[in-house]
């Protein structure tokens, strides 16, 4: 694919790779802030410019997709909006912890925020190795066990959360919290799925 | 459960002008388990007039609820409970030691009145009977436990260089506050409370927030880490709270090397931690 790609792709995936790039930097984020918060609740505000950088490169990514391209309009464009999902995802999660006026972390969020992390650089890795046309089926295979790890912490924590006796306000924030978490890990699992299509498409 | 609580905001009551009693500083907490509604709601408005805080429960509570309700005394209806009144009442009396308990209920038997205090009911009184009697048995019960233990609950707390002062809901050193939020007071005052006695992350947090602790949640651990940061500013050559993984948290004041402190005599070390009344009368 590499060889016969026009100058225009190699500038979409260079931006799809500065997108994995700015997710692993989310991902990583949201994972400090989770473990230190609430000592370390300013990254909150680092993740929010990591999201209104995301929102610049999807932008400019489907201002590109008018230009023509090899790569298939309608993938380019999914995985566009899932790597931006990953990344609003997580923004909103760690803009929760101040909005619930949230006082400490939870096990089950660090262990939500600790599969993201591994996620996000798994996305990364594997546009990375998108642009260079190179293999990138264990990433996907990776990003797949990890959704599978985190829909079974998420599952767990919400049940948790209805044990007799909890604070309502225990349950209100942290039920969202989870499920924003979830949805971030879970977008990640739909870029896999965009890539495991592009991959059919590249050797088919 | 069904539970109407009133949380009314209240004034200490030094002395009741109706009973003519002078009850303890600091208003009565108090649960009244009852559906007799007539009966619970002339007993709520006579609570109410005398500042107390009061819970009405129509059924019975589980005793973590109790603990967390942080009630000095119980008023309960053995006939409400059914058969299973007695196993309820043994239940609290071995969670909650520290809890008076006052059965108020229907005719009954010498032989059940014998059980329900042999269980542990500190007093009996059998409907129908007047709210006033209720609340004087309610405020003797309260007097008589707090003479047993011997320290109110608004008494200073000293150890090492820390004042424990529950009646401004902070603490200080060296007559300088070390800013505690209400939360953080809470905390420290519990495990003060409880000194050389690990308290697990549970008993904690149902005790100062009040419910029970969702599995995983690390809001102990995080404001054990603020009280330990907000003290070690004042008093930085001690060591207050001492962390037992896997279980909680003990309160012991060594100094920095772990070692109690040197300059303590036995008679200082004792006076420590005696509440002002006691010194003034050891002396």
């Amino acid at each position: 694919m590499n060889r016969r790609r026009s100058s225009h792709d190699d500038a979409l995936l260079g931006l799809f790779e500065e997108s994995g790039r700015n997710v692993e930097r989310t991902g990583t984020l949201l994972r400090e802030l989770m473990t230190e918060f609430p000592e370390r609740s300013t990254l909150a505000r680092d993740i929010l410019i990591c999201e209104q950088e995301g929102d610049r490169i999807t932008h400019d990514i489907i201002h590109r997709l008018g230009n023509g391209t090899k790569l298939d309009r309608g993938d380019a464009y999914e995985l566009a909006r899932a790597l931006d999902d990953v990344v609003d995802f997580a923004e909103e999660t760690a803009d929760s912890l101040e909005l619930y006026a949230v006082e400490a972390p939870m096990v089950q969020a660090e262990e939500l925020a600790e599969v993201l992390a591994g996620a996000a650089a798994a996305v990364r890795s594997a546009l990375s190795l998108l642009r260079h046309g190179d293999d990138i089926s264990s990433q996907l295979v990776e990003i797949h066990r990890l959704e599978n790890e985190g829909d079974r912490i998420s599952r767990e924590a919400i049940a948790s959360l209805f044990k007799s006796g909890t604070d309502p306000m225990v349950v209100i924030r942290w039920k969202d919290i989870f499920e924003s978490l979830e949805q971030a890990i879970d977008s990640c699992e739909t870029v896999a799925h965009v890539l495991e299509g592009i991959e059919l498409k590249r050797h088919g | 459960m069904q539970e109407h609580s009133t949380v009314a905001a209240f004034a200490p009551a030094p002395f009741s002008s109706q009973t003519g009693v002078r009850v303890q500083p600091g208003p009565i907490r108090l649960a009244v388990i009852d559906s007799d509604t007539g009966f619970v709601r002339v007993l709520a408005k006579r609570i109410g007039e005398m500042g107390w805080q009061h819970r009405v429960l129509t059924a019975p509570p589980r005793a973590e609820e109790l603990l967390s309700m942080r009630i000095h005394a119980v008023v309960v209806d053995l006939a409400l409970l059914g058969p299973q009144g007695w196993e309820f009442l043994e239940r609290i009396c071995d969670a909650l030691p520290g809890l008076g308990i006052l059965i108020c209920t229907g005719q009954s038997t010498v032989a059940q009145r014998v059980r329900g205090l042999r269980i542990g009911a500190d007093d009996w009184i059998t409907k129908p009977c007047h709210p006033q009697e209720v609340i004087a048995r309610v405020e003797a019960i309260v007097r008589r436990r707090k003479r047993t233990t011997g320290v109110t609950e608004d008494a200073p707390l000293v150890a090492g260089e820390l004042e424990i002062r529950a009646d401004q809901f902070q603490a200080f050193v060296g007559g300088q506050s070390i800013d505690l939020t209400r939360r953080e007071f809470e905390l420290l005052h519990l495990l003060a409370k409880a000194r050389g006695r690990v308290l697990e992350r549970d008993e904690i947090y149902q005790h100062v927030w009040g419910y029970a602790m969702v599995h995983g949640d690390r809001s102990v651990d995080v404001f054990v880490r603020k009280v330990r940061q907000k003290i070690e500013r004042f008093s930085p050559d001690w060591r207050y709270i001492h962390t037992h993984f896997g279980i909680g948290y003990r309160f012991e004041p060594e100094t920095s090397d772990g070692q109690p402190p040197s300059d303590a005599t036995p008679d200082a070390d004792e006076l420590r931690d005696q509440t002002p009344d006691e010194v003034t009368s050891a002396k």
